[in-house]
């Protein structure tokens, strides 16, 4: 697509630098320092996630573990909980992998309504999103540190799932689990390099969303989803 | 709007400023409380001095390598579907916005919270072009609805208390409900739907560009940034030429550092990268991208010794540490930045003329540049700004300078100066009662208006000095 | 150890006492004194306003003065920084660049000379008293003086210490802020002030005297009974 008034713009900005324009040739150095390394650096899976589990409760987040048979009913009573009529749900193969797949099958069965994305049907994903009680979707990196989610949106994981309902859930296979967003955006680094296009919305989603913005007072719930749960599950 | 916000000198402002009770509370608890989170969240991560060293170090060399960096970054946008304009002055981004959103027939624009948006008033841009503008942040929207400036970086609305914040949404938007935040809240939340689903045109700000992908970084809470990307069918995305970052691997060490230092945060509930438009068979997010880079003055900075203001991430962690601030607000600052930050930046941006005063306003306490995460020296670009003011700009008060003459003189002259010191207490009796003076003369007035000021010891320390020693000698 | 005074201009003018009990205490933990009588002030005052040519000439005096100097100790934070600048502010300069470095690199605040060059962290000195301590901006944040002054005052004997709250926010003086921006300086004196009456302290005690004259000046106008003590008056106490 078009660049538009790039050279007279580029060209003044090494003048004012006082040099030549740069336009290849220029490496980013070593840093003198790498704190970021170190945060849990040597922690193992199961520490991560009790990491996870203590942010979770600065976060305003629920928090559940479980292993993959008991994966069915802790979504259930979440949904239960948040009284969901109406579910949307990322097309993820992991739906088959993790059996979620037979559970949307018996929440359909049970009266709710149930709606896998499907990019065939445009808009129509977005319209009932919006009126969705639950939003469902598999973390694909998950942030001890921080208490963070990391979805790479695509053709089957609408960013709408994460964003209109009024409640999330994040399923998080145990292994998606690393110290912080170092490890993240580092994968990400990688495979840009290695020219893998990058998704064309990363999300890096913490908790409900929020607002302090009147005096200062915290609000849960803004424009985002209101209540979130995350599910660790150990991997199959 | 611009940079510059109303009409009244500095002092009328801080005057107003320090009379507004409700507003200096609100500060000062807010400050309280980010002042409390930004420390908490720093020692959390126990090496604080390390990651402002990364950052700093990352700010460095982007600065230097601008140039290349915006290439690759402008390459790499266009390589994903988006169009890219260099905009040399608010004019022309506002322009070339306009005429996007006019190709598009476009009626509708929601906007996610942008302080480069306001600096070049894009909305009152779009709106004479006859556009429907909605701010969606909630602080932003409050303001919109009560048509007044932000006086904060990051918590626009803090000056309001939730009082005129009813009263505003009742006014304007048929609000019956109570003062409760967690129902003001809900009712924008309702409002705002409803703008986020009829919008065609998404304007959004950029916290950090990166240059390897191409990719746009907006760092909330509320979600409505989210919103804004996924719901329209066209975004544009406006940017100071500044806020990128070379890699993935250094936008993680710069949201760090950001989240922590404005709001106390590991990360915000929504750090959201953006790449292009959407892709094939997707149906959230844009099919169409602008991606507007905003110089505005900001070229003049590289290559001068204020070069590192360019560092800057507003976080406004300056801001909340200042205890100026604190007592004046955002508003007394006459610019949409305010704080040490604001003091640095608006001169640079907008000259002098507007804004002479507001590197006075600092005690040099340097708090700021303490707090500051990419470690900018902000009190020592406060004292180079008054260098300019005084020897370039001539806008020094002849007083002053006269003052500051005698001071050289004084200063390089040991007998002037030691005749200072003995005569400093007969020279101050006259309005010398009880050890103290409490109405003093001249430049002393405005000293003695709020403080006593003492009066010199009765023996000078040179007289003692020398007393000493000959009682030594003999 | 040979260590020179830098009294700096405030104390010379103003609180010849301060200077006393500088040389005092020094020489009781072992110090040879002496007084350079050819010091002015450190330029601050006009360098802070943007005057650097005419802050540069002060300067250059106290180059001047100190050349002969092992050490150069003073009572105060926010001078002994300005001191600290001067490689920065003469860099390049052939006449005075080396002059700026040797007399940046042999300077001191006086508790920071105590503790950290001398080594000592009890001067022997008695105080009787419930003392509060304000940690001036510069001290703390451009000379990084610290710990220093509360390692001292923990071993005065007699003394109650009580600590200052938001001890770190400045007091408002600012040099020439106080009289450029009265009606902000005002303002934050006054919380400065309010935090020093809180603790219900009898004695403010701080390392700067502008700070002090500033803080002291008014909690007498409100007709607060704190005291105002520099920590050379506490350090020198019998």
């Amino acid at each position: 697509m078009a660049i538009q008034n790039r050279e007279s713009f580029l060209n003044n900005l090494a003048e004012n630098l006082g040099r030549s324009r740069r336009k290849e040739g220029v490496e980013r150095p070593e840093w003198s320092v790498s704190p970021q390394w170190e945060v849990y650096q040597g922690y193992s899976e199961d520490q991560l996630v009790d990491v996870l589990e203590k942010q979770c409760k600065v976060i305003h987040t629920d928090f559940r573990k479980t292993d993959a048979a008991g994966l069915q009913d802790v979504l259930k009573e979440t949904v239960d909980r948040y009284q969901g009529k109406s579910i949307i749900a990322a097309d993820d193969s992991r739906n088959q992998e993790y059996s979620l797949d037979s559970f949307y099958q018996r929440m359909e069965a049970d009266g709710v309504e149930v709606h896998i994305w499907d990019a065939g049907k445009g808009k129509e994903n977005q319209v009932f999103a919006e009126r969705a009680d639950v939003g469902i979707t598999f973390s694909d990196a998950t942030l001890a540190e921080s208490g963070t989610v990391t979805l790479f949106n695509s053709k089957g994981n609408g960013r709408s799932i994460s964003l209109l309902p009024k409640t999330y859930i994040a399923v998080i296979p145990k292994s998606t689990i690393v110290p912080r967003i170092t490890q993240a955006t580092k994968h990400i680094h990688e495979a840009n390099q290695q020219g893998h296009e990058v998704s064309s919305c990363v999300s890096f989603i913490t908790g409900p969303s929020n607002s302090a913005d009147i005096e200062m007072n915290l609000i849960v719930g803004v424009h985002g989803p209101i209540k979130v749960t995350y599910i660790v599950v150990e991997d199959k | 709007m611009s940079i510059r916000i109303g009409t009244n000198s500095f002092e009328h402002r801080v005057q107003e400023g320090i009379k507004n009770d409700f507003m200096r509370g609100a500060v000062s608890s807010a400050q309280g409380r980010f002042r409390s989170g930004r420390l908490k969240a720093a020692e959390e991560l126990g090496n604080w001095e390390d990651w402002r060293t990364l950052g700093e170090e990352i700010r460095n060399h982007t600065m230097e390598n601008l140039d290349f960096y915006l290439q690759q970054l402008s390459d790499q946008v266009s390589k994903r579907g988006g169009s890219v304009f260099f905009a040399e002055t608010a004019e022309e981004a506002n322009d070339y916005i306009q005429n996007v959103i006019k190709k598009k027939n476009g009626k509708k624009v929601v906007k996610s919270k942008s302080m480069v948006t306001e600096e070049i008033g894009l909305n009152k841009a779009l709106e004479e072009a006859g556009s429907e503008v909605v701010e969606t942040d909630l602080g932003e929207w409050i303001l919109q609805l009560d048509e007044d400036p932000p006086s904060h970086i990051v918590t626009p609305a803090l000056h309001k208390n939730k009082e005129q914040i009813r009263e505003t949404f009742a006014a304007k938007k048929g609000y019956d409900k109570t003062d409760k935040p967690e129902e003001l809240a809900l009712f924008a939340r309702e409002q705002l739907r409803k703008d986020f689903l009829s919008a065609d045109i998404g304007i959004t700000g950029c916290n950090f560009a990166v240059a390897e992908s191409g990719a746009v970084t907006l760092v909330t809470n509320e979600g409505n940034a989210r919103l804004v990307t996924s719901l329209p069918d066209t975004q544009i995305t406006v940017m100071g030429m500044e806020r990128l970052v070379p890699t993935w691997e250094d936008l993680e060490v710069l949201v760090s550092l950001l989240t922590r230092s404005a709001v106390g945060q590991k990360l915000t509930s929504y750090v959201t990268s953006l790449t292009g438009t959407r892709l094939e068979g997707e149906v959230d997010g844009p099919e169409e991208f602008h991606l507007v880079i905003v110089d505005n003055g900001r070229s003049k900075i590289l290559g001068t010794e204020f070069q590192s203001a360019l560092h800057c991430i507003r976080c406004a962690a300056c801001i909340n540490a200042c205890p100026v601030y604190r007592h004046v607000g955002g508003h007394s600052y006459g610019s949409i930045y305010p704080g040490p930050i604001g003091a640095v930046l608006t001169p640079l941006l907008d000259g002098y003329d507007d804004h002479k005063e507001l590197p006075y306003a600092s005690t040099l306490c340097a708090a700021c540049t303490e707090a500051c995460p990419v470690k900018i020296p902000l009190h020592e670009h406060l004292i180079r700004h008054r260098q300019i003011i005084v020897e370039k700009e001539n806008k020094a008060p002849k007083a002053e300078k006269l003052a500051m003459k005698g001071f050289a003189k004084w200063g390089s002259s040991p007998a002037a100066y030691k005749m200072s010191t003995k005569m400093a207490r007969t020279a101050l009796k006259p309005w010398t009662k009880d050890e103290k003076i409490e109405n003093g003369p001249g430049p002393m007035k405005a000293w003695t208006d709020a403080r006593d000021f003492p009066a010199p010891s009765k023996q000078s320390f040179r007289s003692w000095y020398k007393s000493r020693r000959k009682g030594d000698e003999s | 150890m040979k260590a020179s005074l830098f009294i700096t201009c405030l104390c010379d003018i103003m609180s010849s006492d301060v200077g006393k009990d500088t040389v005092e205490v020094l020489e009781k933990v072992g110090c040879e004194v002496d007084f350079p009588e050819l010091q002015t002030c450190c330029g601050q005052p006009a360098y802070n306003s943007g005057y650097l040519k005419e802050s540069k000439e002060s300067m250059k005096q106290m180059m001047r003065a100190f050349k002969d100097s092992e050490y150069v100790v003073g009572p105060s934070g926010s001078c002994v920084a300005m001191l600290h600048e001067y490689p920065h502010i003469f860099k390049g300069d052939p006449e005075w660049e080396e002059a700026a470095n040797d007399l940046a690199g042999k300077s001191y605040e006086l508790t920071q000379f105590l503790v950290d060059v001398m080594g000592i962290t009890d001067v022997g000195s008695k105080f009787q008293g419930r003392v509060t301590y304000h940690p001036s901006c510069h001290m703390t944040r451009l000379l990084g003086v610290r710990d220093a002054p509360m390692t001292l005052l923990e071993n005065v004997k007699g003394l109650e210490f009580v600590a200052l709250p938001v001890k770190e926010d400045c007091c408002g003086f600012g040099g020439t802020f106080s009289v450029k921006n009265p009606v902000i300086s005002e303002q934050m004196v006054e919380e400065k002030t309010e935090h020093v009456t809180e603790t219900g302290a009898e004695y403010l005690v701080g390392g700067d005297m502008g700070c002090l004259m500033n803080i002291g000046g008014r909690l007498t106008r409100n007709g607060k009974p704190v005291k105002v003590l520099h920590i050379a008056n506490i350090l020198n106490y019998q």
